[in-house]
């Protein structure tokens, strides 16, 4: 049985009080109810398994270093912000930003994704079970980023390492990212990925981009 | 920069060894990490390349027997202002690469700057004057007193600013935490990331779980929050005594850090996490942010994250400081670095470091006033960084109303760095802005640490002496009648009394009333 917090009506600093206190005397889960209003929940945690029941608030897990938090409903902007360890699950959308400066981790959004999510991302693995905006993937320097829907304008602009692979379509490329074809070791890791988190795609239609150079700025 | 023949290289063959005993010494070519020196076919030091010579003088330093002279050649172009040699060669520059001028240290050149400012001594009129030798004077400055649990108590009203790991070597910034350590100072990690020692070394201690102090009394470290975010974790916002969110700094405000490729190494790339030899460009906002409402979440998730133990800080670039400062006290934070055009770099567009942005006596004035009318000035730590020399500029900072000052390229300068401004190069001869292992070497972390802590020393006893000439034995009662601007448009930008004349500029009173 999970223990419940009600965040109603309460501040940051009191929630996040009594979530650690909750974590660490151990004994299960803890589902946050009411957690809306509060920005920044769930930050910098090293341990724990946390539901937010309904949606979230902006900077949810930042800075995270080993937690599992889960959102039932929407969560805000930035979701999993300069994560490094653990993992962030989002069952409905997110708002701009998700997985940004991530070190690694990963970041499940089974909706779908606003601009600039894994912007800067430098490790972390981000799914996405539906669309994305645009700018999505700026300058980032490493991990994965698959997309299972459509992406939009000027995706992946200056890739400097790391894949982001992409189901549907995309409305245009940014600077420094090239189309490569899909390995086999390509499928086998996407059908990983798919099938433990329960997201419906054929790892064979996805699409692969890679950066044209690791050092677009300096010669 | 590139300059043709910026420098004269003079190697006086009457007193050079080599030219006596052609093998028996060759420092020089050594020394040079820019290999203007060769020995040629006799063995014999020649100076081959002069071009190449960026005026470190490290050449001069070492050579046992002080033969040679390095001089500046600029002055015989001075008459062709405003077709200086710096000019031309930056045009020479760009017609031959396409590129703009990219270095390191701060503005050249006059801009006004603490120098047309003075300090008023005391005699009859004013409370008298305090005895340096035999009376008190307080400089502690604390920081988030009545805000957070672990205040940080600076011993004097001095700080290391923000200097990376990438841009300095990693010797510089054990040295930095070494005399912050001795002096009971704050230092600074930058946007680069951690070096493992400095957390502890910063503390007085020489182990990890700071069993063995070995530098008393002991100090600070800070840690800085970027756009770029390099090497940035729970663990390393945790591992600071208070963060820093840098907003932007004085050689580019409105820019991002820059580490260029050359000084990308192993090591900077892993703390990093980016590509060998890559540059590191940090954005210049942070993308994180997108409007006050989230730099106000942002500051309450680091009080959250640090368990609202340790200070918030912003860091500013000059720009509008008095909205700028507003902004960030209300953000809720508990010091504030203001940092001026003057402001030091490891490596930024030569323009944006000469053209953009205010000079540092033009920001605290609009700083103060802003902390004042919200009624948070000395409650809200306001730092003034940017160019800062010596205890005079600094007591001159502090009577203007800032808490303390920042010594960034002075702190260079006291390990050892001779100002040739090449630092985005990689090839500092002292090895404080390098990270090739061969000129590293040259910088021992203790040696360097206290020479900066007797630079320190020194600085604080320069301001102890202005303080006290001015009739206070606290810090804290400087003002700015204890200044005088020498002339009009120092007396117009800074709001301070014009010599001779005994007051403000009238639009000052009229506008301000104070
Ligand atoms: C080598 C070097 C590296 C720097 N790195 C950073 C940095 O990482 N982050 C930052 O906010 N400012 C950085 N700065 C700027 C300093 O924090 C500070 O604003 C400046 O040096 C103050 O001016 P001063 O050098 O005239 O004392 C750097 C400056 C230097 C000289
Ligand atoms: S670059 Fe430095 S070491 Fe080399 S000649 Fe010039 S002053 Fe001497
Ligand atoms: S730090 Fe080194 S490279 Fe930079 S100006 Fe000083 S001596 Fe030159």
């Amino acid at each position: 049985m999970s223990r419940v917090l009600d965040a109603k009506g309460k501040d940051l600093r009191a929630v996040s009080t009594q979530l650690k206190e909750m974590i660490a005397v151990g004994g299960g889960g803890v589902t946050l109810k009411n957690a809306a209003h509060l920005h920044g929940l769930c930050g910098g945690l090293k341990s724990g398994e946390i539901t937010i029941e309904g949606n979230s608030g902006d900077y949810l897990g930042v800075l995270n270093d080993g937690a599992l938090i889960r959102v039932t409903g929407d969560a805000g902007k930035y979701v999993a912000d300069n994560m490094t360890r653990g993992t962030v699950l989002v069952d409905g959308d997110t708002d701009y930003g998700a997985g940004q400066y991530c070190y690694g981790g990963t970041v499940v959004v089974r909706g779908s994704a606003g601009d600039f999510t894994a912007t800067m991302n430098k490790g972390a693995t981000i799914l996405i079970g539906k669309d994305v905006g645009d700018e999505v993937g700026t300058y980032m320097l490493a991990g994965d980023l698959v997309i299972v829907g459509n992406a939009g304008h000027n995706l992946g602009n200056y890739l400097i390492r790391g894949n982001i692979y992409v189901g549907g379509q995309w409305a245009s490329l940014g600077h420094n990212i090239k189309e490569e074809p899909l390995t086999e070791a390509d499928v086998d890791k996407l059908q990983g990925y798919l099938a433990e988190y329960a997201i419906k795609a054929d790892p064979r239609a996805f699409r692969k981009l890679t950066p044209l150079s690791e050092k677009p700025f300096y010669k | 920069m590139p300059v043709v023949g910026a420098f004269c290289v003079t190697v006086h063959k009457d007193a050079c060894i080599n030219a006596q005993v052609p093998g028996k010494c060759a420092t020089c070519v050594e020394v040079c990490p820019y290999e203007v020196y060769a020995i040629d076919g006799n063995g014999q030091v020649a100076v081959q390349n002069y071009n190449a010579c960026v005026g470190c003088r490290i050449c001069a330093e070492f050579c046992p027997e002080n033969a040679i002279r390095i001089n500046p050649a600029e002055s015989e172009h001075l008459t062709r202002y405003p077709w200086t040699l710096g000019q031309v060669e930056e045009i020479h520059h760009k017609a031959l690469t396409g590129e703009y001028l990219l270095r390191g240290f701060g503005t050249m050149g006059p801009l006004p700057h603490f120098d047309q400012i003075l300090v008023v001594p005391s005699q009859l009129a004013a409370e008298p004057p305090k005895d340096k030798y035999r009376e008190e004077c307080e400089m502690e400055v604390v920081i988030g007193e009545d805000t957070c649990e672990k205040p940080i108590r600076l011993k004097y009203p001095v700080i290391f600013p923000a200097m990376s790991f990438g841009a300095l070597s990693r010797e510089a910034k054990l040295a930095l935490a070494i005399a912050a350590a001795k002096m009971g100072i704050a230092g600074n990690t930058g946007e680069g990331g951690l070096v493992e020692e400095e957390p502890y070394y910063c503390h007085g201690y020489v182990d990890k779980e700071e069993t063995q102090k070995k530098w008393e009394p002991g100090g600070y470290l800070v840690v800085q929050w970027s756009t770029g975010r390099w090497g940035v974790s729970a663990d390393f916002v945790r591992a600071g005594d208070a963060v820093e969110i840098k907003i932007g700094q004085g050689a580019k405000p409105g820019m991002g850090g820059h580490l260029l490729g050359a000084k990308v190494t192993e090591e900077i790339a892993a703390v990093r996490g980016i590509p060998v030899g890559s540059d590191a460009l940090s954005p210049c906002r942070y993308y994180d942010v997108l409007s006050f409402e989230d730099l106000k979440k942002q500051v309450a998730f680091l009080r959250d994250i640090t368990n609202y133990e340790k200070p918030i800080w912003i860091k500013l670039g000059p720009s509008r400081p008095y909205d700028d400062v507003r902004l960030a006290a209300e953000a809720g934070v508990d010091a504030i670095s203001l940092d001026g055009i003057a402001g030091g770099t490891g490596a930024s567009p030569d323009l944006v470091t000469q053209g953009a942005g205010i000079p540092t006596i033009a920001c605290i004035p609009p700083a103060v006033r802003a902390l004042k009318d919200l009624g948070l000035h000395r409650k809200v730590k306001l730092f003034a960084l940017g160019g800062i020399r010596n205890g005079l500029d600094a007591v001159k900072a502090l009577a203007m109303g800032a808490d303390g000052v920042g010594f960034g390229t002075a702190a260079e300068i006291a390990m050892g760095c001779r100002a040739c401004m090449a630092c985005h190069k990689g090839n500092c001869p002292y090895g404080i802005t390098s990270q090739k292992p061969e000129l590293r070497a040259r910088l021992d972390p203790e040696e360097a640490g206290q020479r900066l802590a007797n630079f320190i020393k020194a600085t604080v006893e320069e301001i102890k002496i202005l303080t006290m000439l001015s009739g206070h034995s606290d810090i804290k009662d400087l003002s700015e009648e204890d200044l005088r601007a020498v002339d009009p448009n120092t007396a117009a930008i800074t709001g301070l009394k014009l010599i001779g004349y005994e007051r403000r500029m009238p639009w000052w009173e009229n506008e301000h009333g104070n």
